[in-house]
């Protein structure tokens, strides 16, 4: 992509760079706080013990947090493909299909984005009541979807509307067959919404307390419910040591993907 | 179109939308049902009765309504000016720091949202860090009281609800024209008309998508209002709380979350109609 | 471009099976036998239960709510099923038993249940003592730093005092604060009369200028830390409070004590009763319990642990002397009416503290 900045305007943005730095480093302030005192000796945050590694190695032998965080891994993941499955191929034959009250039913499925989380958790705590569902990662599952399933549905909805359709019946005329044209023209150029789509819900799947909590079983505990119950009773600096290390993760992450990325971009750029 | 595509497109929308009858619209019936319901002990009856709605539109249930919609409006407030501001620069940025910046904003999803709160009271208790820095740095003599008071609350909400905003006022922004506002300047437009008169206005989609994003989410954020606020400000979403799990009283809770959810309802068909007028 | 889609959608399922295989072999590890227990967190320490493990070779899966009226709704949902041990606040076992959630303990397989101090048996939840063990007892105390409050404090209605401004932490739950106010009246903390209720709600509106801080859990952190000067507090936190700072004053408030047991019961259908009984009598051999009690922090329910409690918990962790039975007094259940109005004086009153 070509830098739309010219060289005047270019000179005029760094004094426009320290209002979205100052707000950067505000965000990372409280996490910054929660990282630091992750290392302090004394259980007590009001007070500063000393550098310790001690709740590091606590978390180690933690099985019920290491089981959690399992379990919010595969919750995240298996809720966010199974509705990217359902609002893909949704948003992909909304237009065309023939059911009674689509519209109806299109501007439903968005309502979870609008329903407070306590009143949806409440609503899906009794309805599974109702069914008799055993609770569970079942349950789990279908409450995480609900809430999913709107977020990837917007965002390949969003990219069909200025999406080249054109590409499409090309594809078919050139005699490939619907499947093909699906695989090789359609998917690929909504991969990128599915994928943000799926992220965000996987991020919003993974962050849930207050839904969880209504609807989870006897065995199964996910990490934010963990980490509440934690912080009603007693924050241990082992949570903000858990934290800790899922922030590095996810930075080291993103530092490996920006740096293939860069890599990809310098022998493409090579090659030409 | 042949009639076999129109059956096979049928077949695609299917899973979501009996997906969505199931659970999205069989729970909703379920929920207004059960807000005409009698609370029977620790259970309900299925007996016909408007006190749930009578008692959640007048005296305290109301006041409290109206004092969630209060927080929600300072919030989003306060997320506008703050915001807007933030995604509107980072659009002007060099590509690399755009993109250093929505990274950035991006990391703190993966930290639990609770314990970057948790960061907050560290930082807001009485000796905490921002009272010490202020003492060192001799603005102040004694601990302020920043901790489980209303500031300390708003400060909560922004903190959460500010990437929303931060986003969708980029996305908008970061395919702004920018010669339309050099064109602006060159006429001799100020830099404040130039704004006002090219900047804002192409701006405003974003803008709207960001106050319902902001506006929504504020409604029910209860447990920042729990945990910054000590608890003193009742909110419709921890009354509501209260309501199933300490008064075990279904029928009220959902007669609540009923018009809670019309009223946020309301609200975004009200800005999204006249996002599409002005459009 | 379909290269990279084909990556992606090649990690996510590596990501879903590797941890759905994990997850298998997690559950792997629990084929043998498994005990249920259902109760908040922190109530037991982690080696006592390694040590059951150990023991007996069953596996403890310990699961956490976190409030009473959760674990009813979960126990109905699972329609008394799934648990097998359940520790839980007096009056909900009430609501439990009355709704057959409950089985007959088997005494035969609990020898050790005579080490249970008396004082805490026959209680309105459980009167002929057939369904419950109780664990743990607590009462609320008013709690200040003599170094920062200046008046005197012997009973509730001292607190309604401006020199207390902003300044005071109290518990989040308006039968014990509805409660209080009615005590001052020389009300019961169950009454149903509706007057009475209308005048303890309106008393409390009036204290709410001294509010700064409502919350169940860690209050006795705001007091060590100095945000609250004075506070309403469960035992637990007071037994942390005092070991933390002996210099606190602890104030058994002269209009009357609320009083609570928790206590441990096994679920209808349990799936494993037999192991929930076992850990019921592990749980009571003295030594232990008083192990146990040290951790919890609550008034030690086991007489015959009493003697092995260290000296620097003992005070704590016993009732006073001087406390007489008729002055304290247990909450129990009340109609829905007069839950509702408690529930909409305590929220008016949580409004207007700010």
């Amino acid at each position: 992509m070509k830098d739309k900045m010219t060289p005047k305007s270019r000179r005029k943005a760094r004094p426009l760079a320290i209002y979205p730095l100052i707000m950067t480093l505000v965000t990372y302030l409280p996490i910054f706080v929660v990282a630091v005192y992750s290392f302090n000796e004394s259980k007590l945050s009001s007070i500063w013990g000393g550098f310790s590694l001690k709740w590091y190695e606590e978390l180690f032998y933690d099985d019920a947090i290491f089981e959690a965080l399992l379990n919010s891994v595969f919750l995240a993941s298996a809720s966010s493909i199974i509705a990217a499955i359902i609002a893909t191929s949704a948003a992909l034959s909304i237009e065309k299909a023939r059911l009674p009250l689509k519209g109806a039913v299109e501007k439903l499925s968005l309502m979870p984005l609008i329903i407070p989380e306590i009143i949806l958790g409440m609503v899906l705590l009794a309805f599974f009541t109702l069914l008799g569902l055993p609770f569970g990662m079942l349950t789990l599952l279908i409450a995480h979807t609900t809430f999913c399933v709107p977020y990837i549905y917007n965002q390949v909805k969003a990219r069909l509307s200025v999406m080249d359709k054109f590409a499409i019946e090309a594809a078919r005329d050139l005699g490939a067959s619907r499947m093909q044209a699906f695989f090789t023209v359609t998917l690929p150029m909504l991969a990128p919404a599915i994928v943000s789509g799926m992220f965000l819900s996987f991020a919003m799947s993974f962050d849930d307390v207050i839904i969880s909590v209504f609807v989870t079983g006897v065995r199964v505990n996910t990490l934010p419910i963990i980490v509440y119950t934690s912080l009603k009773t007693g924050v241990t600096p082992k949570i903000n040591a858990l934290c800790t290390l899922m922030l590095a993760v996810t930075v080291l992450c993103y530092i490996i993907a920006g740096a293939i990325k860069g890599k990809k971009n310098t022998s493409a750029a090579l090659k030409e | 179109m042949s009639k076999k595509r129109k059956i096979s497109s049928s077949l695609g929308l299917l899973p979501m939308y009996l997906f969505t009858l199931v659970f999205v619209l069989g729970p909703l019936i379920f929920m207004i049902a059960l807000s005409f319901f009698e609370q029977d002990g620790w259970s309900y009856r299925a007996v016909f009765t408007l006190d749930n709605y009578k008692n959640a539109l007048t005296g305290t249930y109301l006041e409290i309504l109206f004092s969630s919609l209060r927080l929600a409006v300072i919030s989003t407030a306060a997320v506008i000016i703050l915001g807007y501001p933030f995604g509107l620069c980072t659009a002007f940025l060099p590509k690399r720091m755009q993109k250093f910046i929505m990274t950035t904003q991006m990391i703190p999803y993966w930290v639990n949202s609770l314990l970057r709160l948790y960061g907050w009271i560290i930082i807001f208790r009485a000796n905490g860090l921002l009272d010490k820095l202020l003492m060192w740095l001799g603005i102040t003599e004694e601990p302020l009281r920043l901790l489980y008071t209303y500031p300390a609350v708003v400060v909560g909400m922004i903190y959460v609800l500010i990437p929303f905003m931060f986003a969708s006022v980029y996305q908008v922004a970061e395919r702004l024209d920018t010669s339309l506002i050099e064109a602006a300047r060159d006429l001799g437009a100020s830099p404040i008309r130039a704004f006002l008169s090219v900047t804002l206005p192409l701006t405003l989609p974003g803008l709207k998508t960001g106050i319902i994003h902001t506006f929504i989410p504020s409604m029910g954020l209860f447990f920042i209002a729990d945990i910054l606020g000590g608890n003193k400000i009742v909110l419709t979403g921890s009354l509501i709380n209260d309501l199933l799990n300490k008064a075990h009283d279904q029928p009220q809770a959902a007669a609540l979350a009923s018009v809670m959810m019309v009223l946020t309802a309301a609200i975004c068909i009200l800005l999204l109609r006249r996002a599409k007028y002005e459009r | 471009m379909k290269n990279q889609l084909k990556r992606i959608v090649c990690l996510l399922l590596c990501l879903v099976m590797a941890t759905s295989a994990l997850m298998l072999s997690g559950c792997k590890k629990k084929n043998g036998e498994v005990l249920n227990l259902y109760t908040w967190a922190g109530m037991f320490p982690d080696e006592v239960i390694r040590e059951f493990e150990k023991e007996t070779g069953i596996t403890v899966n310990y699961v956490n709510f976190d409030s009473d009226e959760t674990m009813l709704q979960k126990l109905q949902a699972a329609g008394g099923g799934e648990y097998d041990l359940i520790i839980a606040d007096d009056y909900i076992i009430e609501v439990a038993i009355a709704e057959g959630l409950v089985q007959k303990l088997d005494k035969s397989k609990i020898p050790s249940l005579g080490n249970v101090n008396p004082i805490y048996q026959g209680q309105f939840f459980d009167p002929t003592d057939e369904y419950t063990v109780p664990y743990g007892a607590g009462v609320q105390t008013i709690v200040y730093n003599p170094a920062k409050v200046d008046i005197e404090i012997n009973g509730y209605e001292d607190l309604w005092n401006y020199d207390l401004e902003d300044r005071l932490g109290i518990i989040d739950n308006y039968r014990v604060m509805m409660g209080m106010s009615l005590k001052t009246f020389g009300f019961s903390y169950n009454t149903t009369d509706a007057e009475e209720l209308m005048e303890a709600g309106a008393h409390l509106m009036e204290l709410a200028p001294m509010i700064r801080l409502i919350k169940n859990d860690n209050l006795q952190d705001d007091l060590l830390s100095g945000e609250i000067d004075a506070a309403i507090m469960y035992t637990s936190q007071v037994t942390m409070a005092k070991m933390a700072d002996p210099s606190l004053e602890v104030v058994f408030p002269e209009e009357g004590i609320g009083f609570g047991i928790m206590a441990m019961f096994v679920p209808s259908e349990a799936p494993n009763s037999e192991a929930a009984h076992k850990f019921i009598e592990f749980i009571l051999q003295p030594e232990r319990s008083a192990k146990c009690f040290e951790y919890l922090g609550y008034y030690c329910t086991n007489s015959a642990a009493e003697q092995y409690i260290s000296e620097e918990y003992r005070s704590f962790l016993t009732l006073p002397a001087e406390l007489k039975r008729e002055d304290m007094e247990m909450i129990q259940n009340v109609d829905s009416v007069t839950d509702e109005s408690h529930l909409k004086y305590w929220t008016a009153f949580k409004n207007f503290c700010d």
